[in-house]
């Protein structure tokens, strides 16, 4: 185990360096990059449940939405009134000093980590006896609801839209606001990184795994199945609704159902990601956003007008050649590099069974 | 774990070298060639309208480019358009904008379709000092945040159909009218109805139904179940092209009767030709018609850009069109103003400018709206099956009388 762990240090402290000279490397890629840090972040907590706990949700993207509306909601509000920076047309504008934005950010941040926490746990307290296609369809309602709700809100700009604060113009340097996005969701990907990796080595994955496979027996074992399964929607609220004020206050622009509660978009995407990947894996989900990020930002701008129809072809290939995802694919194909032991010899015997 | 390893740095190894090995390889001037960058809805909900957007632009750089380019310091250069499709998204249109600027190098930009879209991109364009020259954002909150390289052709959404209300007071004796309105949730028909309110409030009317439309709108029949009930003197209704279509099919198959009914993205959605007869007697807001006196040397006058726009296109241009290549000649004088690539120079060139176009004059306020054009109402008239939009407001355009009150179902043919 030692020595695979030194291995494992080499691994992430370079990932760890490479992700922190991204921005310097590719100074023109920032913007995009810092969109596959939260894409990462949002596959690895969609799988949670849907990976691990078996709960296919698209709920995921309430807690997203939220977290964009509460940063911006907090920054603006902490230091003018919301009503005038939101209202339509208003003739005033405010601007933000850099102290001020920055302590509203953090603040917002902060409040944007908290309240979707507080909501999945309410929420969750709700529906998870929900099971299979019920809880599916009822998470996908919450997405859509949240997004028709928030657009009648007047305080945020209902249908109008929310204009983030503007990075403050005290800072010259054109590349600064890029670089503090950046980081800011690179911390946020490192952050949920090792918190997911810490769930895999724990119990609690574990119970989750057993609510994925057999609910009832794992109830009958005496796990409270309904804690744990409010519990682990809690931990991807929290990290769900950091990544939605880090993109709220990068856009710059809010909408209620185009940005925020965007389930069309994102709230899909996180979903795909992790299944290209390989749902129920550690690393699966994130090798799984990057090929989609490439994919789509590659690809995406040559078939102009076509690029969904591309979309399509792709899920329909991921569902039809690799349901498991490309790690469980892998893994189907090298076994042993899985660290699965082989009995050739039961291999052989099943091959000439056939 | 320690294969998986291995596989993983390979494959961000891979990547690294495919991410460095695809430098931007174009810049603001390109050999003979100036380098606009857009994004423009190709799909989504403003697909129709984002090709309209694109129609114009493509219409405009091919005139001008055929009629000698732009000349800078003796050279002539001209004009190329790199498109990406934003798919109707504010996050993917500040996303592509980004990249246009950061990764394909382009200097100067043109709008995409919609308030929505041209309130996401603005911020962007802003930070990296890019003069945007857009002709389809309407919103009057873009033009009092105090923008400074974002430059409209067209006039404030708020303006569209003021005199629409002031139209109904007119007829009704100089009296307050009663108003119905529903207006989508966007950012664009918002703003209309800020108008619309400013309006009521001027000429003492009521506003006795406010109703919301959500945005991918194909039905209204509440609202119109209500119309139907307390009777309003005017009806409006703005929710960009669909808003239109389904505001038009749905009053004609529920018999709504309302004396005045005002709307915006008529031309847009085609109304006289898809609806005929149903559509008959609408009154519709328009930046531009092609009966307008306004000339210019590239378009000659609006009926003959309609003309060579519905020869290369095969349909009538939409105002979206003609404010689109109006967007490029604003460019083009820019450009030739300031003598020079420099995107501050052009930038304040920009701000002097005041010319005229076969769309209309062009002059910039201190918020970067268009201050010298007046926006027209027409309605939609029929001669037997054969409808036509004609001007009826302002009086000096008109070439029809505004036909009111509309005749109620039961007795229209």
């Amino acid at each position: 185990m030692e020595k695979l762990k030194q291995k494992d240090l080499i691994l992430y402290s370079g990932l760890i360096i490479l992700g922190l000279a991204a921005p310097y490397l590719f100074s023109a890629f920032k913007v995009q990059l810092t969109y596959l840090c939260v894409l990462i972040v949002l596959a690895m907590t969609w799988n949670l449940q849907g990976g691990e706990m078996g709960y296919n949700t698209f709920g995921n993207i309430l807690f997203y939405g939220l977290g964009m509306y509460l940063t911006a909601s907090v920054q603006v509000g902490m230091f003018f009134p919301l009503a005038e920076w939101t209202e339509s047309g208003g003739e005033k504008t405010f601007v933000h000093t850099t102290a001020q934005y920055f302590q509203g950010i953090g603040v917002g941040l902060l409040v944007a980590a908290i309240i979707p926490t507080i909501i999945a746990g309410a929420i969750g307290y709700a529906i998870l006896g929900l099971r299979g296609h019920y809880f599916a369809i009822c998470t996908l309602g919450l997405g859509i609801a949240a997004g028709e709700i928030a657009g009648g809100i007047e305080i945020i700009g209902a249908g109008q839209g929310f204009t983030t604060p503007p990075f403050p113009a005290e800072i010259v340097d054109a590349e600064a606001r890029g670089k503090f996005f950046y980081f800011l969701s690179f911390a946020l990907l490192v952050g949920t990184f090792v918190f997911v990796k810490y769930i895999y080595g724990s119990r609690f994955r574990l119970i989750l795994n057993a609510i994925r496979d057999n609910e009832d027996k794992a109830e009958a074992m005496g796990i409270q199945t309904m804690k744990y399964k409010i519990v682990g929607w809690m931990c991807s609220a929290f990290f769900c609704g950091l990544a939605g004020g880090i993109m709220g206050g990068l856009i710059g622009y809010i909408d209620s159902t185009d940005v925020a509660f965007d389930g069309r978009e994102m709230g899909v995407f996180m979903v795909l990601m992790a299944i290209l990947g390989g749902k129920g894996t550690l690393w699966g989900p994130v090798i799984g956003a990057t090929l989609f990020h490439f994919f789509k930002e590659g690809l995406w701008t040559l078939i102009l007008g076509w690029q969904y129809v591309a979309l399509g072809v792709l899920i329909v290939v991921i569902v039809v050649y690799f349901p498991e995802g490309l790690m469980g694919w892998l893994r189907e194909k090298y076994p042993e590099r899985f660290g699965e032991v082989i009995d050739e010899k039961d291999r052989k015997a099943q091959v000439e069974l056939k | 774990m320690n294969k998986i390893a291995k596989l993983f740095v390979t494959f961000i190894s891979a990547i690294t070298l495919a991410l460095v090995s695809f430098t931007s390889s174009f810049a603001k001037v390109e050999g003979e060639y100036i380098v606009l960058g857009s994004a423009i809805s190709l799909t989504g909900k403003y697909s129709s309208n984002g090709v309209h957007t694109q129609n114009g632009y493509n219409m405009a750089v091919d005139r001008i480019n055929k009629m000698g380019g732009v000349e800078v310091q003796g050279k002539k250069y001209k004009f190329e358009i790199i498109y990406y499709d934003d798919e109707s998204n504010p996050k993917r249109a500040a996303q592509l904008a980004e990249r246009l600027i950061k990764q394909d190098g382009v200097h100067y930009m043109l709008g995409p379709y919609s308030s929505g879209l041209t309130k996401a991109i603005a911020p962007v364009t802003e930070k990296y000092k890019i003069p945007m020259v857009e002709a389809n954002g309407a919103s009057r909150s873009l033009f009092t945040k105090g923008y400074k390289y974002l430059f409209a052709v067209l006039s404030p959404a708020n303006q569209y159909l003021e005199v629409a209300i002031d139209l109904a007071v007119e007829k009704n004796g100089g009296k307050g009218v009663k108003i119905a309105q529903a207006f989508e949730q966007d950012a664009f028909s918002q703003d209309v109805r800020l108008g619309i309110l400013d309006a009521a409030k001027r000429t003492g009317s009521e506003i006795i139904i406010d109703d919301k439309l959500p945005k991918e709108l194909n039905d209204m029949a509440a609202t119109l179940a209500k119309v139907k009930a307390v009777k309003p003197d005017v009806l409006v209704v703005s929710g960009h092209t669909k808003g239109a279509l389904t505001a038009i099919r749905q009053i004609s198959e529920m018999k709504v009767d309302v004396p005045m009914l005002a709307m915006t993205h008529c031309d847009a959605a085609k109304l006289s030709k898809q609806h005929g007869k149903k559509s008959e007697f609408a009154l519709c807001a328009s930046q531009w018609h092609k009966n307008l006196s306004y000339k210019d040397k590239f378009f000659g006058s609006g009926k003959k850009y309609a003309k060579d726009f519905q020869k290369e296109f095969g349909y009538d241009p939409p105002y979206q069109s003609a404010e689109s290549s109006a967007a490029l000649l604003v460019f083009k004088d820019a450009f030739e103003r300031a003598n020079s690539f420099d995107r501050d120079a052009v930038r304040d060139a920009l701000v002097d400018t005041e010319m005229q176009t076969f769309y209309g004059n062009i002059k910039f306020g201190p918020g970067g709206q268009n201050v010298a054009k007046p926006m027209i109402l027409f309605q939609v008239r029929c001669k037997g099956d054969d409808c036509e939009n004609r001007v009826v407001a302002p009086t000096k355009w008109a070439s029809d009388k505004f036909y009111h009150p509309i005749p109620k179902w039961s007795e229209r043919s």
